[in-house]
């Protein structure tokens, strides 16, 4: 009898504790889905909090296998992204608006760098102010954006932009200005190059743009296909702006877990410089108004830069924020993605 | 002897110009700085040397079996070569550039690609010396063969073949000289390693004296390449 | 406005024969528009040298390939045995060592390397090649190469021998020794041959009979026979004789 009531105990247990397994497996496992990411440029300090984020492994325990890949060429992650070859890509607001008005539907998820990074910067100790640009020689990387940011500089200075001359200077700002080419650039950052010059004991002039004239826009911007935003896909795309936020808190908390996930990327890039830079950057990664998630883009701002855009001749109808960005998707906005990780 | 005291001269010049501070050491770095760069930065600058050396090797060798294939193919078939020629011709004018990103797109950021732009650079000199040489054959061998009843097979086998290896080394060392290229734009259009990779995270971040000494390295491996196929050639063809 | 010529070919026009001569009735041949060869009526006999003397451009090096088969007439009919061809320029490979290059035509015929080789080797010494078998041609003397390659056309096994200026590339002093030797070792090889060269002398010297061509279109403008015991001296009257008549007949002198 005895022996009869320990078998009937012991098969009890075994079926309590597969039930229990299978109800724990119903509600913390999911399975791994692939989320493609293209960057805009090389793994550099920029990408500093989603490489945290990778490393962490946020992404993971959000479900999603995040690929974090470098563009084959600076113009080709929108072209990527269009094409379905990518999840969610990072490029730039004008980039954007300049697509969307060709036709492309796409859409803005989340701001990944709050302010402009671009910037007048010059090596010429009598170079001060845009009133100094008269007559001088401007190197930009060719964009026809950043011409119109020139010459709206100018205008704003009082400077006729005829006076200045402006050459294409490709992607080699900083050599430009070493070797006098030029006597300023546009389109260096003011976080990256203008940290680098500095550390090396030039001492650059950055002139930010947004203070000069140009109204202010997210330099860099994470953006999704319009048509991905499915139940699915925003489920995806939620999960990991969630992610991303908590890898750029590491960041914040701790700048080293971003560097150290840059090095092991990248050897070559020098972690001295990267620290830095992402120091810099720490403050423009997250909005000025505390209340806002990270990746808060403000609709007001992307008007305004789009109205700039038109007057210049850049695009051929006025863009809407209401359409070309949402925020839709960020932490704490719209639903809750659902339970996920732990600290 | 000559070439080494010319090469030292210059090294010294540039030496003293950039110590000098004629030149900003961001643009040109000192040969001091770079052959420091080769030492320190070797934990960096060595294993991208094996990947792109890996690149244009497999690169070279499909180049050498695609060039010799349409060389010999083009010679021995009128057809091939009216249908094949301007192909093969038009394939060089398209910019290695613009190729490089569409192959990366196509294949990956994986070996592939950059063996399959290695190998697009460098199969024409290869084809098109081959089959120079082994057009240009001296006549009266050729009438003599004839004269002996030799078959298609034969006059390629005894004649033709032997007499378009000096040609074909041509041809092999040109594609050595140019095959670092290939591998180099494949890498700027899609890679985490390599040195053509490590030449634009050096520059990226105004490390120049690395930019530098992995151009050297870039340098080295093509010249060590020529070199290669030229102690190749003095092995093989011995009666020149 | 159609002619005759360009009716089709019912018979070949060059026909292997048995023995070991050539005939040629009427050959011609063209080469677009340029009348290489007109009418070439001549018979060569089994053991015979002829000898076929004219100036540059007349057709001598067609009216071997005629012969050797390389080309086809065409007019008139050509008949002939087997014939190897000994090209105005030596023809040697020059990655092949001297051996090598004798024995071509073996390794052509499907002999291994070995057999044509020993086939080769029997013959170095007679031909003043000892010693030199592994070298190769860049390293022979002129007179050296003309020799390998005269053995390479005998091994070839044929009957009949097309020699093209052998000597033309030489220097006098060379070619004088190379005459010599020829004569002798068409002594103990005898061969029917036909030698094209624009030394008169050297037909007299070497040949049975001397056919003297015309200037392009070649035709055939004498013939003479040289009825003069072996070997023969550039200094003997005989030949001098001979060679002054041959000369009077190409209209030269």
């Amino acid at each position: 009898m005895r022996r009869l009531a320990i078998v009937a105990a012991a098969l009890a247990a075994l079926v309590f504790a597969g039930c229990s397994e299978k109800s724990e497996s119903g509600s913390g496992e999911r399975k791994i889905e692939r989320f493609n990411v293209i960057l805009d440029y090389f793994p550099n300090a920029d990408h500093a909090g989603l490489y945290a984020a990778q490393a962490a492994g946020d992404y993971e325990r959000a479900g999603l296998d995040v690929e974090l890949k470098p563009p084959p060429d600076p113009s080709a992650p929108l072209k990527l992204l269009q094409s379905g070859q990518a999840d969610v890509v990072i490029s730039y607001e004008p980039e954007l608006l300049l697509a969307r008005d060709k036709g492309a539907e796409l859409v803005s998820v989340g701001a990944l760098v709050q302010k402009p990074l671009t910037t007048l910067m010059t090596l010429d100790g009598t170079i001060n102010g845009p009133e100094d640009l008269e007559g001088k020689r401007v190197g930009t990387a060719g964009l026809p954006y950043q011409s119109a940011y020139l010459e709206t500089i100018l205008r704003n200075a009082g400077v006729d932009p005829e006076t200045v001359k402006e050459t294409s200077v490709g992607f080699n700002l900083v050599p430009a200005m070493l070797s006098r080419d030029v006597d300023a650039t546009l389109g260096a950052f003011w976080n990256y190059e203008g940290t680098d010059l500095r550390r090396r004991g030039r001492k650059p002039t950055i002139l930010r743009m947004e203070k000069f004239g140009v109204p202010t826009y997210d330099e860099l911007i994470l953006v999704a296909r319009r048509k991905d935003l499915d139940e699915e896909g925003a489920s995806k795309v939620r999960r990991f702006l969630r992610a991303t936020a908590k890898g750029h808190e590491r960041l914040r908390a701790q700048p080293s877990v971003g560097v150290d996930a840059l090095l092991k990327v990248d050897p070559g890039l020098e972690r001295g410089l990267q620290t830095d830079v992402v120091s810099e950057t720490l403050p423009v990664f997250f909005p000025e108004d505390r209340d806002k998630p990270f990746g808060w883009q403000e609709p007001s701002e992307w008007d305004a830069y789009g109205r700039w855009m038109f007057e210049q001749d850049l695009l051929k109808q006025q863009p809407d924020a209401a359409t070309a960005l949402t925020n839709e998707f960020l932490p704490g906005e719209g639903l809750d993605p659902g339970a996920t990780d732990a600290p | 002897m000559l070439a080494a005291v010319i090469v030292l001269v210059i090294l010294c010049g540039w030496e003293a110009i950039v110590q000098g501070e004629a030149v900003d050491e961001l643009i040109l770095p000192a040969p001091s700085a770079v052959a420091t760069s080769l030492w320190e930065d070797r934990a960096i600058l060595g294993p991208d040397l094996a990947v792109t050396g890996q690149e244009v090797l497999a690169g070279l060798l499909a180049a050498v079996a695609l060039g010799a294939a349409l060389g010999v193919g083009m010679h021995v078939s009128p057809a091939v070569r009216r249908a094949l020629r301007p192909l093969v011709i038009g394939s060089q004018a398209v910019p290695v550039p613009v190729i490089a990103p569409l192959l990366i797109l196509v294949l990956g950021f994986g070996l592939a690609p950059k063996i399959l732009l290695v190998a697009l650079v460098c199969f024409f000199p290869v084809a098109i010396n081959l089959y120079d040489g082994l057009r240009r054959v001296d006549p009266d061998a050729s009438k003599l063969l004839r004269s002996f009843d030799a078959s298609r097979w034969q006059t390629f086998r005894l004649l033709e073949a032997p007499a378009a290896l000096p040609a074909a080394f041509t041809g092999l060392k040109v594609a050595a000289a140019v095959s670092v290229i290939g591998a180099v734009f494949a890498e700027w259009a899609g890679s985490d390693s390599g040195l053509g990779h490590a030449l634009l995270t050096a520059n990226g971040q105004l490390e120049t004296a690395r930019a530098f000494a992995a151009t050297f390295l870039l340098f080295a491996l093509a010249v060590g390449l020529y070199g290669l196929f030229a102690l190749l050639e003095r092995r093989v063809v011995t009666w020149k | 406005m159609r002619t005759q010529t360009e009716a089709p070919v019912v018979e070949p026009r060059h026909v292997q024969s048995d023995h070991a001569g050539m005939t040629l009735s009427g050959v011609a041949k063209a080469f677009g528009a340029v009348r290489a060869l007109d009418g070439i009526d001549l018979e060569v006999r089994p053991r015979e040298t002829v000898a076929v003397v004219g100036p540059s451009g007349c057709g001598k090096t067609t009216l071997l390939e005629l012969v050797c088969g390389l080309l086809q007439p065409d007019g008139g009919v050509l008949h002939s045995a087997p014939a190897a061809l000994m090209p105005q320029r030596d023809g040697l490979l020059p990655w092949l060592s001297a051996l090598d290059n004798a024995g071509l035509a073996l390794r052509v015929a499907g002999r291994s390397k070995a057999e044509a080789r020993e086939a080769a080797r029997e013959h170095f010494a007679a031909f003043g090649l000892e010693g030199f078998e592994r070298t190769r041609p860049a390293e022979l003397s002129g007179g050296m190469r003309q020799r390998v390659a005269f053995l390479r056309t005998l091994l070839a096994g044929r009957p009949v021998l097309c020699l093209d200026e052998p000597f033309g590339a030489l220097d006098a002093l060379t070619r004088a020794q190379l005459q010599r030797w020829l004569a002798g070792a068409l002594v103990r090889e005898p061969r029917t041959v036909l030698l094209v060269t624009h030394d008169v002398e050297e037909a007299v010297l070497l040949a049975d009979r001397i056919v003297l061509l015309s200037p392009r279109p070649g035709r055939v403008v004498a013939e003479l026979e040289v009825d003069l015991p072996r070997p023969r001296e550039r200094t003997d009257p005989a030949v001098v004789e001979l060679r002054e008549r041959a000369l009077n007949a190409l209209g030269v002198v």
